[in-house]
């Protein structure tokens, strides 16, 4: 088929330059026969314009399809056109596996699947001489040497690990996704963007919550309202403030991170991490029992667990448009401007219970005023409400 | 228990005993989430096999895990038994969706979107067994008979695309064959070199037992009566060796 081959190779400019001199509108082309036929005509066309004796305009380096004399419309005109032809040419792909897809657009919790953990080679697990025996409960089996992961186990720990990190996502938290093998940081960093958290990816320095004054003492932070907003004007206090620890750990290779997982046992922070059949499952709060050598597997366990802090993120937002604030904000700080600095929390407190006076008539009991007070902290907002952040 | 650490397990009950001894002035902002949803049950093991009877040395393995096994295997081992060249074969091991084989139909050895591979051979089997009602050798048969074939088709297919190639101009690296030759050239080549000096060394010796000359080996015409009688075994010579027979033909 030469003259098809010919029509498409230079079809895009033949057919260009014989739509602005003739107009040939293609609209009823359909298959691939239609377009054999447009091109013959158009050779013909140029057969008989030879023979004639006319000068054609020979093709210039810059094709009319580029001319500036050419509208934006008429050029998009033509592509549309061009497109209808071609569109339909070259093979159906079927729905396959997109490796970048994991990454540009991780699944959420409802979309983990049996399947998509299998696919993931989310149940392999090691060597049986290899295990760990307080695993014996996510295995399913044995199995050309290497223990076989439960996959409906898999599935329900990691809901329930996704809905933690929602949780406390939507509280306001800090949340820490850490993954330090080759291969993971793309992973890690894509969660914590979702769930507007913190990520790690190099070596674990010791000490970093242990010994965190010293470590990261001169690390920056910064005081956000409700809606996200940076309020300035705090730094002297700041400058003062102890360091901050994350509320909520997500280790992805815990094997390698044994000492990030004891600080934070240490520090009273509750992690999750995913188990393999050699890991130790009491280092971790919320196990995850799954393949942690298998990049797609870990792609598709930080991406559910960062959908679900994006979802939580949300949640928080929403709230906080309507003036409901879901965590606790941060004591004693004042706000700028204010002249007296050392009276901080008994003002805030004053004011709190001033407001509850007026309330109320009476109040009889310690313990009642004491929960009106929790009541309000927690659930009031005005906008001077302020959280630290790093 | 003395091995274990449960700090991560108990955190919650951590956080609650240092703001009631007014250690920590809050509770954390996760004490509300972990408290609804706890951690899951930990160190356990299921009871997987039956207990060993009373009065044996050996340990119980009543928690270990069972393995896995599914009829097609008798058959894998069959058929890769049978044909164990097919275990060299490239193997694509990504899977799309999880969900591959639900479209499988075997009614038919070759699946769109499957390798043909000893699998096909054994779900062919195991289906005709199912459907067709055949015995194991004959589906079994039945089943290699079709693998064949598709196998010849893909191996004429390779040849005549490779043909097709050549022909267009295209050029190909040295093919096992030709390296194998360069590789036994080689090899050759210091085996000579090793074998003269063996000669020399031997000579040598013998000279050194005997005295006076020793004669030279064979004539100018002895030498070639017995390079024709040696010639047909030597493997690198002009004449080359006689064929012994044509190429295998597929049934």
């Amino acid at each position: 088929m030469i003259v098809r081959s010919v029509a498409l190779r230079h079809g895009r400019h033949a057919i260009a330059s014989n739509f602005l001199s003739r107009r040939f509108l293609a609209s009823q082309v359909d298959s691939i026969e239609a377009a054999a036929e447009n091109s013959i005509k158009q050779l013909q066309s140029l057969e008989t314009q030879l023979n004639s004796g006319v000068p054609i305009p020979e093709p210039s380096a810059e094709p009319d399809l580029f001319s500036r004399s050419s509208t934006v419309a008429e050029q998009y005109q033509l592509f549309k056109q061009q497109q209808k032809l071609t569109q339909t040419l070259g093979s159906d792909i079927s729905a396959h596996y997109k490796p970048h897809t994991l990454l540009s657009n991780p699944p959420s919790p409802a979309d983990v699947t049996l399947e998509l953990l299998l696919a993931a080679e989310a149940h392999q697990g090691h060597a049986t001489s290899l295990w760990n025996p307080a695993n014996a409960r996510y295995i399913h089996g044995v199995r050309q040497g290497i223990h076989i992961i439960s996959l409906d186990v898999t599935a329900a720990h990691l809901r329930r690990a996704s809905k933690v990190v929602q949780e406390v996502s939507k509280r306001g938290g800090i949340v820490l996704f850490v993954g330090t093998r080759d291969g993971q940081d793309t992973a890690v960093v894509r969660a914590a963007q979702l769930a507007k958290g913190y990520h790690l990816f190099e070596r674990w320095i010791p000490g970093s919550i242990t010994n965190g004054q010293q470590i990261l003492g001169k690390c920056a932070t910064k005081v956000m309202n409700e809606k996200d907003e940076v309020v300035p004007g705090f730094d002297e206090q700041l400058y003062e403030r102890p360091v901050l620890k994350p509320d909520l750990v997500v280790c992805v290779n815990p094997m390698e991170n044994y000492v990030l997982l004891h600080e934070c046992a240490l520090n009273n922070i509750p992690t999750i991490g995913v188990i393999d059949t050699n890991a130790d499952p009491t280092w971790v709060t919320y196990p995850i029992p799954a393949n942690d050598d298998s990049l797609r597997c870990i792609q598709v366990i930080a991406g559910v667990l960062g959908r679900a802090g994006e979802a939580g993120q949300k949640q928080r937002l929403e709230l906080a448009e309507k003036g409901q604030i879901t965590y606790r904000p941060a004591q004693g700080l004042v706000a700028p401007g204010e002249d007296d600095l050392t009276t901080a929390s008994p003002e805030v407190n004053q004011e709190i219970r001033e407001k509850v006076f007026h309330d109320t008539e009476s109040i009889v009991d310690a313990d009642e005023l004491s929960d009106k007070i929790d009541a309000d902290a927690n659930h009031e907002g005005d906008g001077r409400r302020i959280r630290v952040t790093s | 228990m003395g091995r274990y650490d449960f700090r991560p397990f108990r955190v919650r009950q951590t956080a609650k005993a240092l703001f009631d001894s007014k250690r920590n002035a809050s509770l954390p902002c996760w004490y509300d989430t972990v408290g609804n949803i706890p951690p899951s049950e930990t160190l356990a093991r299921p009871i997987l096999r039956a207990p060993r009877p009373k009065g044996v040395k050996k340990p119980s393995r009543m928690f270990q895990p069972l393995p896995i096994v599914h009829p097609e295997d008798r058959l894998r081992t069959e058929f890769f038994g049978d044909h164990p060249w097919e275990l060299a074969r490239p193997r694509l091991v990504v899977e799309d969706s999880g969900n591959d084989a639900k479209e499988y139909d075997w009614s038919r050895i070759v699946q769109p979107g499957k390798q043909l591979d000893g699998e096909s051979v054994v779900q062919r089997q195991l289906w005709l067994m199912k459907h067709s009602k055949f015995s194991k050798a004959h589906a079994y048969d039945v089943a290699r008979r079709e693998f064949y074939k598709y196998r010849h088709l893909e191996e004429i297919r390779q040849r005549v695309a490779k043909e097709e190639a050549l022909s267009t101009g295209a050029y190909f690296g040295k093919g096992p064959l030709e390296i194998g030759m360069e590789l036994e050239d080689r090899t050759w080549e210091s085996w000579k070199v090793w074998a003269e000096r063996q000669i020399d060394d031997e000579q040598q010796a013998r000279a050194q037992m005997f005295s006076g000359p020793q004669d030279e080996g064979l004539s100018g015409e002895e030498m070639d009566e017995a390079l024709e009688v040696v010639q047909p075994v030597v493997p690198d010579s002009k004449e080359g060796q006689p064929a012994l027979g044509g190429a295998a033909i597929h049934p």
